[in-house]
């Protein structure tokens, strides 16, 4: 018996998680220690962060905002042990249920439209009791599943022509359109762009490419003339930020403005001036890098851009180390979220996008987003605790 | 065995999850890039914005200067008012068809301010109508009530906490202790308009100053109102103040205000109190009370007056509307400060200076008589005396004002206009005296020239012999006789008035002392002198004088009388129906006292007031007295000062 051909660059059995340890089965041995203690330092520093966000309401009437950190604690707490219970679970179950969970999901997004209540002129919410969830943030992680499942089923070695990416594009389509309709357009491009990361690891038929880039080319334009008046504004405070510092334009110059005030070092914990003088709106949902940049400065940012950067990079290691195809889809699909998450947030505050509602993984407040991200983390736990269990999917290859 | 089964990558995923790592990197750089260019190099510039936002700089409230009287007492000082603001839209709620009612605010601060019906139904139409145009003046606050009483400013900021959308705002106003007393010479102050701003900004007014309107008040403005200062302060997006980071207020973070300069004037209270007093059953007129030895005033008073506190807006808006229209509106013209602006037919207390022309030119000495039948005819025109004086010599033709000794003078023995122009202006007539407050008339002293020029080049001798006696185009200030009579009095220096004694830091510290000034030493020859201050004191002690009846017991005092004719056009109905006042002579006195050694020179005129021997020269020695009483309890109270502290 020969030793198996080592992948490059790794020279030990052990690197490759092949060591004595790890030959034995139990999933639970392979647990997933720099995905857990990487998500947990950010969800950590996500708490501390908001502490000092919201500070500025105490002794204010809206002094309850000045506690929410703690609601995030319990959300963080709610979403470790749905985490731990669906990485117990072996994914193989996932994909078995991969289309009834994605039609639930498609069915609570339809509910949105009857039992909606209107946040701000867009209804994303639906109330159970005193409960409310938005259906759009746990339809994410459904379409990855959905996605997953499909191209687990239909393996190719050949490049996909048009023809064959009709059902990727239908799944991914009735959740967006029905997204973009609430309207809730970042949401939208979310389910956009996980559907082209994942499509990215297949081989695309070369005309098929040129035809969707060229579809994206004049569609965009013309998507343009259907944006809603509120959209176009934020496009065009973004080309042009300084026309409108007061109104539109209000959230991103101060947000800038905040970064750049971090300089090197920071203000310092519970210092930074923009914050405490109220200039942020909206610091502890959507905005909350610029807290941390402005009290931690450019070295806590690149901290922080460090470990998404790990979280998101390790996530592609687990998908090229998942036992099956359905496990390496499904990774990539949740990296991406993650990805796209911190890079439009962060490019979004910083001035390089457009102002979109998308919230930072586990720094922005919100029980339905800290839940989509701990699903999607344990998703990933669950993919690589059972890299190494019983090759089931090698019947379909 | 499983181990070595290829991974399910092979095949269609392979390479691929490079190409995606490399994406992420790439983006992830271009993040990092984007953090490097605003904290790095952009940072300092951020860092600035960042201050920027937060600090103000606000302004601290300096405080005007005090005005104290020779003797200290505070005659304009600054007061604290309160204002109550109210945002109609806070204390007003909508009913079921949309109209505006009343809150449950304004029931509470109904029943704190414990209003009146009849005020509380007025305040509350104003804010529901405010309420009900709706817009953002229905969100501003409001003045509700100007100067509202310490008791309900109290009440209200006890209970400010049940009271959101009131407001209690206090603000500084100017205060007159003594009220209408002196008002035209300490003046009152104004809000600025836009007119003004665009002038005063620069020196560093704003909207909402008060500034001094007239009298002290405007001519010393630069003194007494002081600069502001500023501080820095930390405000949030919201306009709140928030300390927590003072460390980045970069120095000076504070500037303190300096008060404006304190003044002390030469005006005694008690005397200017004697001065109301003497005047107080004649309507109008004007009377000034001069140091001889240094020009400086003792006493300044118009009359009818007004209430300068009124006028500065300490009451409210409405009550100086109202204070302005009565004040332009009354026939009387309590408006026009009658010592200084207002000019009038000077009659017999010129005389002295048509007597000194005469004798000076050498046209006669003091031998000179005639005898006075009650009348001169001169040409077609007759020219009348006051009675028929028989035998008058230079003395009696001063001491009981004989009019025809001065028109002989004039018709018979060559006095000509210009020389008695000459002789008045020597003294000061028809020229301002530089006091420097209030809008100051010249007087009018005729010559020949000027004369001519406006008869259309006709001169008639008839014009010399009124301006002999004082009347026709001549005609004078209260302040420019009393100053004329001074200078005769101390023997020919003519001063400029002065009414500030000197300049004071709010502590108390002279910053300037103000010395007298001379206008000019007038030629006066000492024979001439004596023979006119002996007819002045004629006038006042002799048998036959003309002020003799009002004499007072115990008071030596020298003067002449002036009864000026006027004949007035009436301008308006109200002057129509009182045509009888207004047609009564100016009584007027004009003199000094001591007789021997001079203190202090007097003008008193009483406007329509009839004769001055009746009417002006009672007020005068009234006021004389009164001033020889002061001085006689400073100088007691001082004794008693110095020997208090030599006994122990």
């Amino acid at each position: 018996m020969s030793l198996p051909v080592l992948p490059r660059g790794i020279s030990t059995l052990r690197e490759l998680g092949l060591g004595p340890s790890n030959l034995s089965g139990r999933p639970r041995d392979h647990i997933d220690w720099p995905l857990f203690v990487v998500a947990a330092i950010i969800a950590v520093l996500g708490v501390v962060n908001m502490y000092s966000a919201t500070s500025v309401y105490f002794g204010t009437t809206r002094a309850g905002l000045a506690e929410i950190y703690i609601n995030q604690v319990y959300w963080l707490a709610i979403g470790g042990a749905v985490g731990a219970g669906v990485s117990a679970i072996d994914y193989r179950h996932i994909e078995r249920y991969a289309y009834l969970i994605y039609v639930a999901g498609v069915f609570s997004l339809a509910l949105v439209f009857v039992l909606a209540r209107d946040v701000r002129g867009a209804s994303r919410w639906i109330n159970i009791g005193s409960f409310s969830f938005q259906p759009s943030e746990f339809m994410k992680p459904c379409l990855i599943v959905a996605l997953a499942k499909y191209l687990h089923d239909d393996p190719r070695s050949e490049p996909r022509t048009a023809r064959e990416l009709i059902v990727p594009v239908i799944l991914t389509a009735i959740p967006g359109l029905l997204i973009a309709k609430q309207p809730d357009l970042g949401t939208a491009l979310m389910m956009g762009l996980i559907f082209v990361s994942i499509m990215a690891i297949t081989r695309i038929d070369r005309k098929t490419l040129v035809g969707a880039l060229a579809t994206v080319g004049i569609g965009g334009p013309l998507l343009w003339t259907f944006a809603l008046p509120y959209q176009k504004a934020r496009v065009t405070t973004f080309l042009n930020p300084a026309a409108d510092i007061k109104g539109m334009g209000y959230h991103a110059y101060h947000a800038r403005v905040a970064i750049g005030n971090g300089r090197a070092l920071g203000n310092g914990y519970m210092n930074g001036m923009q914050n405490q003088y109220r200039f942020l709106p909206d610091q502890y949902t959507d905005f909350p890098f610029p807290v941390f940049a402005e009290e931690w400065g450019f070295v806590g940012a690149m901290v922080l851009l460090a470990l998404y950067g790990f979280l998101v990079l390790w996530a592609l290691r687990i998908a090229s180390q998942a036992r099956d195809r359905f496990g390496a889809v499904v990774s990539v699909g949740c990296g991406a979220l993650i990805f796209w998450h911190a890079f439009i947030n962060v490019g979004m505050v910083s001035g390089m996008l457009p102002v979109v509602g998308m919230p930072l993984p586990l720094f922005s407040y919100g029980g339905s987003s800290v839940l989509t991200i701990t699903l999607c983390i344990a998703l990933l736990m669950n993919v690589s605790m059972r890299r190494y269990s019983g090759f089931s999917a090698l019947s379909r290859l | 065995m499983s181990l070595l089964v290829p991974r399910p990558d092979v095949g269609e995923f392979r390479l691929r999850f490079r190409w995606l790592a490399l994406i992420v990197v790439v983006l992830f750089l271009a993040v990092v890039g984007r953090m490097v260019h605003l904290q790095l190099m952009m940072g300092d510039e951020y860092a600035a914005i960042a201050r920027e936002n937060v600090v103000r700089k606000v302004t601290l409230a300096t405080t005007r200067g005090i005005v104290r009287d020779r003797k200290g007492e505070v005659v304009a000082a600054s007061r604290a008012s309160y204002d109550m603001f109210v945002e109609p839209k806070r204390i007003t709620a909508l009913d079921d068809k949309g109209n505006p009612r009343m809150g449950d605010v304004w029931r509470r601060l109904v029943e704190l301010a414990s209003l009146g019906d009849e005020e509380r139904q007025r305040y509350e139409q104003k804010i529901l109508a405010i309420r009900g145009r709706g817009g953002a003046r229905a969100e501003q606050q409001i003045v509700l009530m100007e100067d509202i009483s310490r008791d309900i400013v109290a009440a209200l900021m006890t209970h400010a906490r049940e009271l959101p959308g009131i407001h209690v705002v206090p603000v500084s106003v100017r205060y007159y202790p003594r009220g209408g007393v002196g008002a035209h010479m300490l003046g009152y102050m104004r809000e600025v308009d836009a007119d003004m701003l665009a002038e005063l900004r620069k020196q560093g007014y704003a909207e909402g100053d008060r500034v001094g309107a007239s009298g002290l008040e405007r001519a010393w403005e630069s003194y007494l109102r002081g600069t502001r200062g500023w501080e820095k302060v930390l405000v949030d997006a919201r306009g709140a103040r928030r300390p927590t980071r003072e460390d980045i207020l970069e120095d000076p973070k504070r500037v303190e205000p300096i008060p404006g300069r304190d003044l002390r004037l030469t005006v005694d209270a008690r005397i200017q109190d004697a001065m109301v007093k003497a005047m107080q059953s004649e309507l109008a007129g004007g009377a000034a009370l001069i140091d001889v030895r240094t020009g400086r005033i003792l006493g300044l008073v118009s009359k009818p007056t007004f209430d300068p506190n009124q006028l500065s807006g300490g009451f409210g808006k409405q009550t100086v509307r109202e204070a302005f229209r009565k004040l332009f509106n009354d026939p009387l013209k309590p408006a026009l400060d009658k010592t200084l602006s207002g000019a009038y037919p000077p009659g017999s207390t010129v005389k002295p200076f048509t007597a000194l022309a005469a004798l000076e030119k050498g046209l006669i000495d003091q031998r000179m008589s005639t005898v006075c039948r009650g009348f001169l005819s001169f040409g077609k025109r007759i020219f009348r005396c006051t009675q028929s004086h028989g035998p008058t010599s230079f003395h009696k033709a001063i001491a009981q004002s004989c009019n025809v000794y001065f028109y002989r003078l004039v018709s018979d023995y060559g006095l000509t206009m210009d020389m008695i122009a000459e002789v008045a202006m020597r003294f000061g007539l028809g020229q301002k005296t530089g006091l420097g407050i209030n809008a100051e008339s010249s007087g009018r002293v005729p010559t020949r020239a000027w004369m001519t020029r406006r008869n259309k080049g006709q001169f008639r001798i008839g014009f010399t012999v009124n301006a002999a006696i004082g009347q026709g185009a001549t005609t004078a200030t209260v302040m420019q006789l009393a100053l004329a009579y001074a200078a005769l009095a101390n023997g020919g220096t003519l001063y400029q008035p002065q009414i500030v004694r000197s300049v004071e830091t709010a502590d108390g510290a002279v910053v300037q002392d103000l010395a007298p000034r001379v206008r000019r030493r007038v030629t006066l020859d000492s024979t001439y002198r004596q023979l006119i201050a002996d007819a002045l004191w004629g006038g006042v002690n002799e048998e036959g004088g003309t002020s003799s009846r009002a004499r007072l017991a115990g008071l030596d005092a020298a003067g002449k009388t002036g009864t000026s004719q006027v004949s007035h056009r009436p301008t308006n109905s109200e002057e129509l129906d009182n045509i009888w006042y207004f047609n009564r002579d100016h009584a007027w006195f004009t003199g000094y006292s001591p007789s021997k050694s001079p203190e202090v020179a007097i003008c008193v005129l009483i406007e329509h007031g009839g004769s001055g021997g009746k009417h002006a020269a009672p007020v005068a020695f009234e006021i004389l007295q009164a001033y020889h009483r002061i001085v006689e309890q400073d100088r007691q109270a001082e004794e008693k000062a110095l020997g208090g502290r030599a006994s122990p």
